[in-house]
């Protein structure tokens, strides 16, 4: 089973269409976070242009997921700001992050495991809808038509991830690496602007990293979105991402396209010690 | 951005369709009502009639409950504390209502009130009638605000800890009732009384049975129609989704932009509500005389053993094990019936053994692939069985003895719960529903063919 079908993009196109919305750049200053005497994140910057392809690694504990947590509000920084274009999102609630265009995965997959799968992408669609809850349980007339938008949007997000065979199953029942491809299509259907993906490679074999390279490229191309991604596979990031951010102890220690961060000796150290 | 609502707006929708979705349920509550109300009730006798109303208010406290315990996954064990709130503001406005009204405090009862029907003559519909369902929909509405208040600490609270809040709610009401002053008997004592405590003069301990009796098979039944009739339709829109997403993994949801905070206030609401409702129907209920322990958390645990024993967050589970829960008491009182049900319970384990050896051995690799299980139906006649068989085993063993099955239902229940937390921790139904086929489910499977299935790639 190809993980990612560009034809089926195609045809979902008018569909899809507006369902990822780039054009701001994530801009971030400064942050800092700690917790507290361990300064877990020290003066975090990262500017994030426009359907670009960045990343963000560093060694086990060095506060790569800190980071994710402090721009989708999971975490409150103590200073520094988060915007998108000219939107701050310091001091917004996660849910409102989302609803600002910053959507994310999780380095524990955290799928809605009950639900079926077309469940979750649908509810991802939820911020969208501008139907009221009177309307909802009188069944309004444009309530029935959000929810066959909705209904529209989640199929052609599945069939595009190739999860549309198995739409009625439930999330906890698939296998991992389609629980991973999910989580994406879930985040993509909240129409981001920023695409964060922590780890999407983790636990994945050789044929299934392959597969998401394709995959993350494609779903920049086609839905617009910048995305940045934390991984630990240094095949994944040196292919995929156009610059990268170093992580350690908190701290940025080197920034560049992946051929300036592979010779930067402070990255060299940091991963494999001092001679 | 706006590209939902535009994609929206191309799906046809017209104003006639919008009207019928609001009217239908309406039309089969009334019918269903009726149907009850003035069919099936007079042709059966007093007893089962009653026992077919109670059956009716667990239904709506039941489904009540599991819009926050299983929807929102808030485990909240202070539900009768709404019941209680919604049958004496409810039982409050009418009594009291009645008087400012009539003059007295009996019921003026309708075509469709009363338990055992309406004298001959009766109008199809009363001044008395409309008073009761405004009263109801009272009851119901001050329960929702208290729904807001018990809510809002949920936003700090989670699991155990909005448990105790719960309960601690519960046992408020309780108290609170117990400190009011006791029932005005009479239009002098009413007048004699300063105003604001007329309201509040319901019984205290000594309990509030004067409320006048309304409550008929045609109330109720439309009652648990209308509710049942919510608690799909919000389960199947994206407020359900949302609700049903806090349940499912609340980090998760607030990042994928619900507003956790917002709709566990609602769900709270919600499930209040209806609550307060089927407290208000329980109040003007024949026979039935409103008193604090109503508010205690023995009666919420009855409903929470209904919620669970249906399946958290299964609306039709939670309906039939309200059913089984409230008859299988009365069932036990009357051994006699019971042990009739073992003669239905043998032929059902032999079938159920034919079927289990048929079935053939433990799920193959393919089986398991497909999610499919074979055994699935037999285990489930064989399963049903062994409960009919054991029930009716229990009941000719307690006649033999001479004991009262009634007194130890407390007992029975806690073994029943505990069988079924080790054999079937999902409840009847688990997470599914009755129209995801969940009864259909295995009779499929078990008719599937033998190799090669289906989605084996």
């Amino acid at each position: 089973m190809t993980a990612f079908s560009h034809a089926s993009m195609k045809d979902s196109a008018e569909v899809l269409a507006g369902v990822g919305a780039g054009g701001d750049p994530l801009i971030v200053t400064d942050v800092s976070k700690s917790f507290g005497g361990l300064k877990a994140v020290q003066n975090f910057r990262l500017n994030l242009p426009p359907r670009g392809l960045y990343g963000l690694i560093g060694p086990n504990g060095a506060g790569k997921t800190t980071c994710f947590n402090l721009l989708t509000g999971v975490y409150k920084p103590d200073q520094g700001q988060v915007a998108i274009g000219s939107r701050s999102l310091v001091g917004l609630r996660p849910n409102q992050i989302a609803a600002a265009g910053l959507a994310r995965t999780f380095q524990n997959i955290r799928l809605f495991g009950e639900l079926s799968v077309v469940e979750n992408v649908k509810l991802a669609c939820h911020l969208r809808t501008t139907h009221s809850m009177a309307g909802a349980v009188l069944r309004s007339a444009w309530q029935r038509a959000e929810e066959a938008a909705i209904r529209e949007r989640a199929l052609a997000l599945l069939q595009v991830f190739g999860l549309l065979d198995r739409k009625d199953e439930s999330a906890r029942n698939l296998p991992y690496g389609d629980q991973r491809r999910l989580e994406i299509a879930r985040a993509l259907a909240t129409g981001p602007k920023v695409l964060l993906l922590d780890e999407p490679a983790a636990g994945m074999n050789p044929q299934e990293k392959k597969d998401l390279r394709k995959l993350i490229r494609e779903v920049r191309e086609v839905f617009g979105v910048s995305i940045l991604l934390i991984e630990h596979d240094m095949g994944v990031v040196m292919d995929l991402c156009e610059r990268i951010t170093v992580l350690d102890y908190g701290v940025v220690i080197a920034e560049g396209t992946p051929g300036e961060i592979q010779k930067n000796p402070k990255v060299i150290e940091a991963y494999l010690g001092k001679e | 951005m706006a590209s939902l609502q535009d994609r929206a707006k191309l799906f046809p929708s017209s104003p006639v369709g919008a009207a019928w979705r609001l009217c239908w349920p309406i039309l089969v509550a009334l019918g269903l009502g009726v149907l009850m109300q003035l069919v099936v009730r007079p042709s059966i006798d007093a007893y089962s009639s009653t026992q077919i109303l109670n059956i009716g208010i667990a239904i709506i406290l039941a489904v009540s409950l599991t819009i926050v315990n299983g929807f929102t996954g808030q485990f909240s064990i202070g539900h009768a504390g709404f019941l209680a709130v919604g049958g004496y503001v409810a039982g409050s406005i009418a009594y009291y209502g009645s008087f400012a009204l009539f003059g007295s405090g009996g019921a003026k009862l309708g075509l469709l009130s009363g338990l055992y029907g309406a004298p001959a003559g009766a109008p199809l519909l009363s001044t008395g009638d409309l008073l009761f369902f405004g009263s109801l929909l009272a009851g119901g509405l001050i329960a929702a605000l208290l729904g807001v208040a018990v809510g809002l600490p949920s936003l700090r609270l989670k699991g155990d800890y909005l448990a105790i809040v719960t309960l601690g709610f519960g046992e408020i009401v309780r108290v609170l009732i117990q400190q009011t002053p006791q029932v005005l008997m009479s239009k002098e004592a009413i007048e004699e009384s300063p105003a604001w405590k007329v309201p509040f003069s319901v019984g205290g301990s000594l309990g509030f049975g004067n409320v006048p009796k309304y409550t008929s098979h045609f109330w109720v039944y439309g009652a648990v129609v209308l509710t049942l009739i919510f608690a799909y339709r919000l389960k199947q829109s994206s407020t359900g989704r949302a609700l049903l997403s806090i349940r499912e993994d609340e980090i998760a949801a607030e990042a994928m932009g619900v507003r956790t905070t917002y709709y566990k206030v609602w769900g709270f609401v919600f499930a209040a509500f209806f609550a307060g409702i089927a407290g208000g129907l329980y109040a003007h209920t024949l026979g039935i005389a409103l008193s604090p322990n109503d508010a205690g958390f023995q009666k919420s645990f009855d409903i929470i053993i209904m919620v669970v024993l249906g399946g958290l967050g299964s609306i039709s589970g939670a309906a039939i094990a309200a059913a089984i829960v409230t008859y299988l008491p009365e069932l036990l009182r009357t051994p006699a019936t019971l042990e009739k049900f073992a003669i239905a319970g043998v032929p059902l384990l032999v079938v159920g053994l034919a079927l289990y050896a048929m079935a053939g051995p433990a799920r193959s690799d393919a089986e398991k692939k497909s999610g499919r299980d074979r055994r699935a139906l037999p285990r489930f006649l064989i399963g049903l069985s062994v409960i009919i068989i054991g029930l009716s085993v229990l009941a000719f063993a307690a006649r033999r003895f001479s004991i009262n099955l009634g007194e130890y239902r407390l007992i029975i229940y806690a073994l029943a719960l505990i069988v079924m937390m080790i054999t079937r921790p999902q409840g009847l139904l688990g997470v599914r529903e009755l129209w995801d086929g969940a009864l259909y489910r295995p009779i499929r499977d078990f008719f599937a063919p033998r190799v090669g299935l289906k989605g084996g790639a």
